[in-house]
C-alpha cells in the first residue's frame, strides 16, 4: 500500500511539472526578422544590438538642441526601415509583441517611452501621398534609410 | 508691473551696453579709427541666421488664414477644435474688427520666437529652449508638463497635449504631458535652411502672390530683411520688449 503510494506520487509529481514547463516557463528567444528589402543596418549587427540606445540617445539631443539631422542613427530612419507601414494589413504598433522593437525589449524587460511620442513605424504609401508632394520627398529624404528603401522598391 | 516691464527691458540694453564696451575696446586698439556699431551690429553676413516670419495682413483672406491652420494641421499632425480651451494650437486664426467701421481682418498668430523668449526664463527643466538660430522650442525630452511656460506667453502660443496619442508623424513627435507649439517647420529649415517654407506659408504663397514671407532677419540682404527695411512691420506687443521673429505688415 505504502509502495504503491510512493510509486504514484512522484510519477504524478513529474507530470506536473512538465505541464508547468510546456504552458509557463518555455522562454522564446527574439529573432526579429531583417527588413525584406534593405540590405546592411547602418552599424554591424552586433554593434546595434549592444548600443544602439546609446546612438539613439546622443543623437536624439544632437537633433533637438543642434538641427542635426543627416546622422545615420536617426529612430525615424529605424521605423522606416524595420516596420515600414502598409507592407501588411496590419498595422504592428509597438504594443504588439511583433513590433520589431518590442520583440526584444520584452524578452529582457526593457521598458522604454520613445513610442508615447515618436512614430513607432515608418510613413505608409497612403500617408505620404496625402502630404503635398514637397512635404513627402523632405520627409523621405530626411535620412538615408527612406532613400535607400525608395530606391529598393524602384519608386 | 512696472518692474516686470524693466526686468525684461533690462537685458536687451545691457546686451547693448556689451556691445558699445567692445567697440571702444577696438577704437583702443586701433587708434584713429572709431567703430560705433551698436544697435544693427548684429546685422552682418556670415553671423548666425535668425529665422523670422513676415506676414502681410493685407494680402490674407479669411481662407488664406484658414488654409494656414489646415496646412500646418497636416504637416504636423493635429488637430483641434478652434473653440476648445485645451486642444492643440499651433497657429489660431485671429480676427480683428475695428468698431468704427466694421472692418475685418484676419492674421495667423504662432509662437513668434522671441529673441528674449519668457517661455524660456520660466522653464524649470530648461526644455523650453531658444536655438542659436533664434527658433524657440520645447525639448519633449526633458519637458514635465508643468506649463509655466504656457502661462509666460503672452501670445497664447503654446498648448499642452492631455490624452494619449497615436500615429504621430515621423516628423512631428508629439505625446501626453508635454507642452508644444509652432516650432517655425523646424525640420524643413534644418533641410533647406534660408531656401526653406514653412507650411503656413506654402499654403498661402502662390507663384508670384506671396503673403509670409521666410527668413534670415540678421542678412541684410535677404529678402525678408529687404521688405522689412523699405515697408516696415509690426512687432506684436512691442511694448514688452520680446522682439518677437514673426512680424506683421498691414495692421
Amino acid at each position: 500500500m505504502l509502495a504503491c503510494l510512493f510509486g504514484v506520487v512522484p510519477v504524478g509529481s513529474v507530470i506536473a511539472v512538465d505541464e508547468a514547463a510546456s504552458s509557463f516557463g518555455e522562454v522564446v528567444i527574439p529573432s526579429p526578422t531583417k527588413p525584406a528589402d534593405a540590405s546592411d543596418c547602418v552599424e554591424p549587427v552586433d554593434v546595434m544590438r549592444r548600443d544602439h540606445m546609446k546612438f539613439l540617445m546622443h543623437q536624439r539631443d544632437a537633433t533637438v538642441l543642434e538641427g542635426e539631422r543627416d546622422s545615420k542613427y536617426s529612430l525615424v530612419g529605424c521605423m522606416d526601415c524595420h516596420n515600414p507601414a502598409g507592407v501588411s494589413e496590419e498595422i504592428i504598433r509597438y504594443e504588439n509583441p511583433k513590433h520589431f522593437c518590442a520583440e526584444c525589449h520584452a524578452y529582457t524587460s526593457v521598458k522604454i517611452d520613445c513610442f508615447e511620442c515618436h512614430a513607432d513605424r515608418g510613413l505608409a504609401r497612403s500617408e505620404q501621398s496625402s502630404l503635398t508632394p514637397n512635404a513627402r520627398s523632405r520627409v523621405l529624404s530626411a535620412h538615408t534609410f527612406s532613400q535607400k528603401l525608395e530606391q529598393a522598391r524602384g519608386d | 508691473m512696472a518692474t516686470e516691464l524693466d526686468n525684461i527691458e533690462l537685458r536687451p540694453a545691457r546686451r547693448e551696453f556689451l556691445k558699445s564696451a567692445a567697440a571702444l575696446a577696438t577704437t583702443l586698439i586701433a587708434p584713429g579709427i572709431i567703430l560705433y556699431k551698436t544697435g544693427h551690429a548684429s546685422n552682418t553676413p556670415g553671423k548666425k541666421p535668425r529665422w523670422g516670419l513676415l506676414i502681410d495682413t493685407n494680402a490674407l483672406s479669411e481662407s488664406d488664414v484658414d488654409a494656414c491652420v489646415s496646412a500646418c494641421q497636416r504637416e504636423h499632425g493635429w488637430e483641434s477644435d478652434p473653440d476648445s480651451r485645451t486642444d492643440a494650437q499651433w497657429i489660431r486664426k485671429v480676427k480683428l474688427t475695428d468698431p468704427e467701421s466694421g472692418h475685418q481682418r484676419f492674421l495667423p498668430m504662432m509662437c513668434m520666437h522671441c529673441e528674449n523668449p519668457p517661455c524660456v526664463d520660466v522653464c524649470p527643466t530648461g526644455a523650453s529652449f531658444k536655438r542659436d538660430d533664434g527658433i524657440v522650442l520645447v525639448n519633449k525630452h526633458t519637458c514635465i508638463g508643468c506649463r509655466y511656460c504656457m502661462m509666460a506667453c503672452p501670445y497664447k502660443a503654446r498648448s499642452f497635449i492631455h490624452e494619449t496619442l497615436k500615429d504621430q508623424l515621423p516628423v512631428a513627435p508629439r505625446g501626453k504631458g508635454t507642452v508644444e507649439s509652432c516650432t517655425l517647420c523646424v525640420h524643413r529649415i534644418d533641410r533647406d535652411g534660408s531656401n526653406a517654407i514653412p507650411a503656413c506659408a506654402e499654403a498661402v504663397n502662390h507663384g508670384d502672390r506671396k503673403a509670409i514671407w521666410f527668413g534670415d532677419l540678421h542678412d541684410p540682404q535677404s529678402e525678408i530683411s529687404q521688405r522689412l527695411q523699405a515697408l516696415g512691420a509690426v512687432k506684436l506687443r512691442a511694448d514688452m520688449g520680446l522682439n518677437p521673429g514673426v512680424r506683421y505688415q498691414g495692421l
